[in-house]
């Protein structure tokens, strides 16, 4: 087997050192002149005829060798071989995680730094959302332990309230590494458009139904689905609900609602409604948010049907227990 | 409101006071006296208030109106940077004045500015509490020789025997330092960090101030395998293009450590002594002083005694640093070079002939050697304080 190997390689190392050789005995034939008239059998006398007729392709020689030169290089890098050593990149180096034991220490150094700086209470520091764990651990890709990046956060939190008109450069600078890439108020809801039939639209969900409501200013006609309030929903309570954003804020006789539900039962679709009534009316009059925030038709109820478990007869119930 | 307050004091006393005489007066019906009476105390609390207004509305006189900067801008400063800056000026004039305060401890100047071996007296010492070892039962009989007597039960430690041993540390630190050797500081008790952190600093060393994770050293590949090295010229620069050959090359280890608290980093001082890494220890009375190379005896439970100790061989690696740079600038080398580089633009290292790659296995073979002439370079630097 090694013999083999060996041999193989050996004959690959000879192809491979064969191989430039051949690519510069190419161009010697191209420039050789070989008139076709030539008549003679033997090829010896065709080539010295060649030699007397044509002129030998021009070449320079190599030049002479610098011994000098080649050696100073040579002592060049063999002296910046002898002149390096290898040490750790950070001193933090057998802390086995150098990037975080680094960052900690320069918190600590900024934190003592800008210590005597008037603060602000903590309710009233400015929101940030910090890196998680372990945002921060793929950041740093440092088996980082979680007390003691709550540590970290701890100081930086401590930073975040020092005074606003005294917060220096070097500590917002220094505090953009841990927050995320998205704070708190960075993204705003697109704010909602009456187009030129002065309608407003608004969407809804609940439990599986999701619904489109496009509300105008009317005298307080309702259509769901091409059908009116009392067709669509036989409960009460249910129109009632439908509705209940408008009745609650007492604009019931104001405005029309041209509604499209689908999915899921009558409960769900009533109060999917809820929402997307309410978001429209939102679109139209922006100031009645809070009385529509008390009338609990602002924030999507996020409760669904729980999945049945493996084991279970439903999403909890385990079977009866039987003694034997 | 001081006058509201003094109202309601007033008036409540008054009528107090008067409490007796109002039953007895109301007795004997004199009603109208009463009314008079509470008419004249109205009245006095009216001139008191009049009198307290009169002197609030005068102004204060400043004491000098250069010095004194609040006084022209005597007007009501709302916002908190302009009364922070206002301040930070008053600092800046007035903070000096007053009583001429003898020399006396100031915490951070052992940190921000450590005592130098030279610097190791012992006043210096006792003033750290150096002396002071532990109760005379937890003794290790080892430390006897270091241990001056017995005060109020506990063992006091001979200063001079710990500034002999904590020159001698300094100069080992101070000669792997100019020998381009990697000192680690060592503290892992609660406070040490600052003290840890400035001494590798000064020493451009490493410094640990959480827990050694058991095998750093002996399993140094699975645990510091992550971490990045470089490579640096004598000056210190780092020389890019090694990346590859770092990868493959095998993780650093310590030339020298330093440990604070030798009795919770038994662990440390173990593979320390496997891999024959020479350690400087500070041995309280109750620790066992062969776990080091160099121990120096002294109150390991002591911050200030902490500190002085990593100051002073913080500053001790410093000089060392200063030595080996200063033959850099010279042109001498004061270390032994990285084995096993290679330059990363040389061309024949750039395309390996066939007859080099047949040679693989003796470069494997060199690594191997280089590995353990490492191995066996655990020099011992005797040196005598």
């Amino acid at each position: 087997m090694a013999r083999g190997e060996l041999s193989r390689g050996l004959r690959r190392a000879i192809d491979s050192l064969g191989l430039p050789r051949c690519e510069r005995s190419i161009p010697v034939p191209r420039t050789i002149f070989r008139p076709t008239t030539a008549r003679c059998l033997s090829t010896s006398i065709s080539k010295h005829a060649e030699l007397v007729s044509e002129t030998p392709e021009k070449f320079t020689a190599a030049p002479p060798i610098d011994f000098d030169k080649q050696d100073g290089k040579e002592r060049g890098k063999k002296a910046l071989l002898r002149t390096l050593r290898v040490i750790p990149a950070s001193p933090s180096y057998f802390s086995a995680k150098p990037t975080f034991t680094g960052d900690f220490i320069n918190l600590s150094a900024l934190l003592r730094k800008v210590a005597t700086l008037p603060t602000i209470p903590a309710a009233e520091a400015p929101k940030v959302a910090w890196k998680t764990i372990d945002q921060y651990r793929i950041m740093v890709n440092e088996p980082v332990k979680t007390q003691r990046y709550h540590k970290m956060v701890h100081i930086l939190r401590r930073l975040n309230c020092i005074h606003p008109s005294l917060m220096p450069e070097e500590v917002t600078q220094a505090m953009l590494r841990y927050k995320k890439a998205s704070q708190p108020g960075d993204v705003k809801p697109k704010p909602g458009v009456i187009d030129e039939w002065g309608r407003a639209k608004g969407v809804g969900r609940r439990k599986t139904s999701s619904a489109v409501a496009w509300v105008v200013e009317g005298e307080g006609g309702v259509l769901i689905n091409g059908k009116s309030l009392s067709n669509f929903f036989p409960r009460l309570h249910d129109r009632e609900s439908a509705v209940w954003a408008l009745k609650a804020t007492q604009r019931l006789d104001k405005y029309n609602v041209w509604g499209l539900v689908t999915g899921g039962g009558v409960t769900g679709q009533a109060e999917a409604l809820t929402l997307a009534v309410a978001k429209a009316l939102l679109v139209h009059e922006p100031a009645l948010k809070p009385a529509l925030r008390r009338a609990g038709c602002v924030t999507r109820d996020p409760r669904k049907v729980e999945r049945k478990k493996a084991g279970h007869v439903k999403a909890r119930k385990m079977p009866t227990w039987v003694k034997r | 409101m001081i006058i509201r307050h003094l109202v309601f004091r007033q008036g409540r006393r008054a009528l107090a006071g008067k409490s007796f005489q109002h039953l007895r007066r109301f007795l004997s019906t004199e009603i109208d006296s009463i009314e008079a009476s509470a008419e004249n105390n109205i009245k006095q609390l009216q001139s008191l208030e009049a009198q307290i207004n009169a002197t609030i509305a005068k102004p204060v006189p400043s004491i000098d109106s250069v010095t004194h900067a609040t006084a022209p801008s005597a007007q009501a400063t709302d916002s908190v940077a302009e009364q922070y800056h206002l301040f930070k000026q008053q600092q800046q004039l007035i903070g000096k004045l007053g009583s001429d305060i003898s020399p006396h401890y100031q915490p951070h100047t052992l940190l921000n500015n450590p005592p130098s071996p030279a610097d190791v007296t012992l006043e210096l010492l006792l003033a750290s509490e150096a002396h002071q070892g532990h109760a005379t039962s937890l003794w290790n009989p080892a430390n006897a020789r270091y241990i001056h007597g017995i005060r109020q039960g506990i063992h006091i430690i001979s200063l001079d025997v710990t500034a002999a041993h904590l020159r001698r540390a300094a100069k080992v630190v101070q000669e792997v330092s100019k020998r381009g050797g990697v000192v680690l500081f060592v503290g892992t008790r609660a406070g040490q960090e600052r003290a840890m952190v400035r001494a590798a600093e000064l020493a451009k060393g490493c410094h640990l101030f959480e827990r050694w994770i058991p095998g750093s050293i002996t399993n140094g590949q699975q645990i510091l395998g992550r971490c990045r090295t470089k490579v640096v010229n004598e000056k210190d620069e780092e020389v890019t293009g090694f990346e590859e050959q770092l990868y493959d090359r095998a993780v650093l280890r310590p030339e020298l450590v330093v440990c604070m608290n030798p009795l919770e980093n038994y662990v440390l001082l173990h593979e320390c002594a496997l891999n024959n890494i020479p350690t400087i220890g500070v041995i309280d009375t109750d620790a066992d002083p062969t776990w080091v190379t160099y121990p120096i005896p002294a109150n390991d439970d002591s911050l200030r005694c902490i500190q002085v100790i990593a100051g002073v061989l913080g500053r001790a690696g410093e000089a060392g640093q200063k030595q080996r740079l200063e033959a850099a600038e010279k042109g001498v080398i004061t270390y032994r070079p990285a084995r096993g580089l290679r330059l990363p633009n040389d061309p024949e290292d750039q395309s390996p002939s066939p007859e080099e790659n047949l040679k693989d296995t003796d470069g494997w073979a060199e690594k191997l050697d280089a590995a353990a002439n490492h191995e066996g370079d655990g020099k011992r630097i005797k040196v005598v304080a």
